[in-house]
């Protein structure tokens, strides 16, 4: 053999190994990626199911307190643009804008003792409690994969690729910190 | 070269960052003894031991994994982040995360219960939250913790095993038990009246079973089982990781309902 065709072999072996390393770093990005995506759809389920519940618990109140109608109203405002937001960014917000109107129709409670006792009224706080909870777990966990996506991408060698590819760093939403607010019950 | 430095530096700032956060929340939670942890030894032998037979059903049935636990306190979290974080560090239910836990936080006042991701269909937070309120807070009010923990969770095995349970509107007094006598009476007469028409032998005392009261005692059918320390109980050889330690990996979601008693 030829120092020449030994010279290319060496070459093509590690063309090859690069090409190969390159290919499993691509997929490997490609499904950090899905999955930091799939969080993301993790919290947009819980914001829906937030959502969904609060119809239910506004039609509770207004069996005991009728004439509260800006509450009611701010309240579907507030639920129509969570649910018209597209952008993470603009379902964080309008999440926010919910959770003020949702105050003032829980607080409203406290002047209908009536409405404070009905058992109906304690599970639908109890949902949804739970589900601002669930919210608040998954936004955990979307930002702990929006962590480890950005500090991925930042490292050599795969920054190169990942610059490439055209793949960005992710902004991630700084937990709120939410009223964890938990029914109080007097027997 | 000095972009490379700062690079370098920035890794290893986020590496220690990394190892940091997760040390600091692995080391905040006791690992687990078995279904029942009472940490806080709030609990008698006789409760641990139901609980444990509740417990042991419920995972043999239905491959649901129940932990009872109970902690002097929950700082530097609140009890709704601790039992989160708990739960999935135990990762309390098998690979349907079909797992429960109930906590007690005796400093805070607080009791909170979480489904694993696999039941939050069956166990509604708002079912969760009732059983709370009726079997719970009367008697964590009166300090007696072993009766409200071993009422709960025999509640939540009771639902799992796909019975009603029945949320009591509001404090209606003598009137509901009025009601469930009236009714248990009629049962009674009826049962009486059928017997006088046998189809063929007659049939024993037989059990009048739904007397349609609230509260009545619900015998756990376990299994034939010795009356002896439970597996994987609170007490028991020191250092020894117990048998029934290890849970199956399930995961939550942050689900459950929780009250401050």
């Amino acid at each position: 053999m030829k120092k020449s065709t030994q010279v290319l072999l060496v070459i093509a072996v590690i063309v090859v190994l690069l090409v190969v390393s390159v290919i499993g770093k691509y997929n490997t990005l490609m499904e950090m990626e899905t999955a930091v995506d799939a969080r993301w759809a993790q919290v947009e389920n819980q914001l829906q199911r937030r959502a969904d519940l609060i119809p239910n618990l506004v039609n509770t109140v207004k069996g005991y307190a009728a004439h509260e109608e800006k509450v009611f109203t701010d309240i579907a405002d507030a639920r129509a643009r969570l649910l018209g937001a597209k952008s993470p960014e603009a379902q964080m917000e309008a999440n926010a804008g919910l959770d003020s109107a949702l105050g003032r129709l829980l607080a409203l409670s406290e002047a209908y003792p009536e409405l404070k006792a009905d058992t109906s009224f304690v599970r639908l706080q109890d949902e949804l409690a739970g589900t601002e909870n669930r919210i608040a777990t998954e936004r955990m966990r979307f930002n702990e994969s929006v962590q480890t996506w950005n500090a991925t991408i930042k490292k050599f060698p795969t920054n190169i690729l990942a610059n490439m590819m055209g793949k960005q760093s992710k902004t991630f939403f700084e937990a709120a910190p939410i009223a964890r607010e938990v029914p109080q019950v007097q027997f | 070269m000095s972009k490379c430095k700062s690079l370098i530096s920035t890794f290893v700032f986020i590496l220690v960052l990394l190892t940091l956060t997760s040390s600091a929340f692995a080391a905040s939670y006791p690992a687990p003894r078995g279904f029942v942890n009472d940490f806080a030894n709030v609990m008698d032998q006789r409760s641990r031991a139901e609980i444990q037979l509740i417990a042991e059903q419920l995972q043999k049935e239905q491959g649901i994994e129940l932990a009872v636990v109970t902690v002097t306190s929950t700082e530097p979290l609140d009890p709704k982040e601790y039992i989160t974080g708990l739960f999935n560090t135990w990762g309390v239910g098998g690979p349907e995360d079909s797992g429960l836990v109930i906590l007690l936080s005796i400093a805070e006042g607080a009791i909170e219960v979480e489904p694993g991701y696999g039941l939050e269909g069956a166990l509604p937070d708002g079912l969760i939250g009732a059983v709370i309120d009726q079997e719970g807070i009367p008697h964590f009010k009166n300090k007696d913790f072993s009766k409200g923990l071993t009422n709960m969770a025999r509640a939540y095995a009771h639902i799992l095993a796909g019975e009603q349970f029945e949320i009591k509107k509001e404090k209606t007094g003598g009137n509901g038990w009025l009601t469930s006598f009236v009714i248990f009476m009629l049962i009674v007469i009826l049962l009486r009246r059928n017997r006088k028409y046998p189809p063929g032998g007659t049939g024993g005392t037989g059990s009048t079973g739904g007397s349609g009261g609230t509260r009545r005692p619900i015998i756990i059918t376990g299994p034939t089982r010795m009356p002896g320390p439970p597996r994987g109980g609170g007490f028991g050889g020191g250092g020894s990781r117990p048998s029934g330690g290890g849970f199956g990996g399930g995961r939550s979601g942050g689900g459950g309902a929780g009250r401050r008693f």
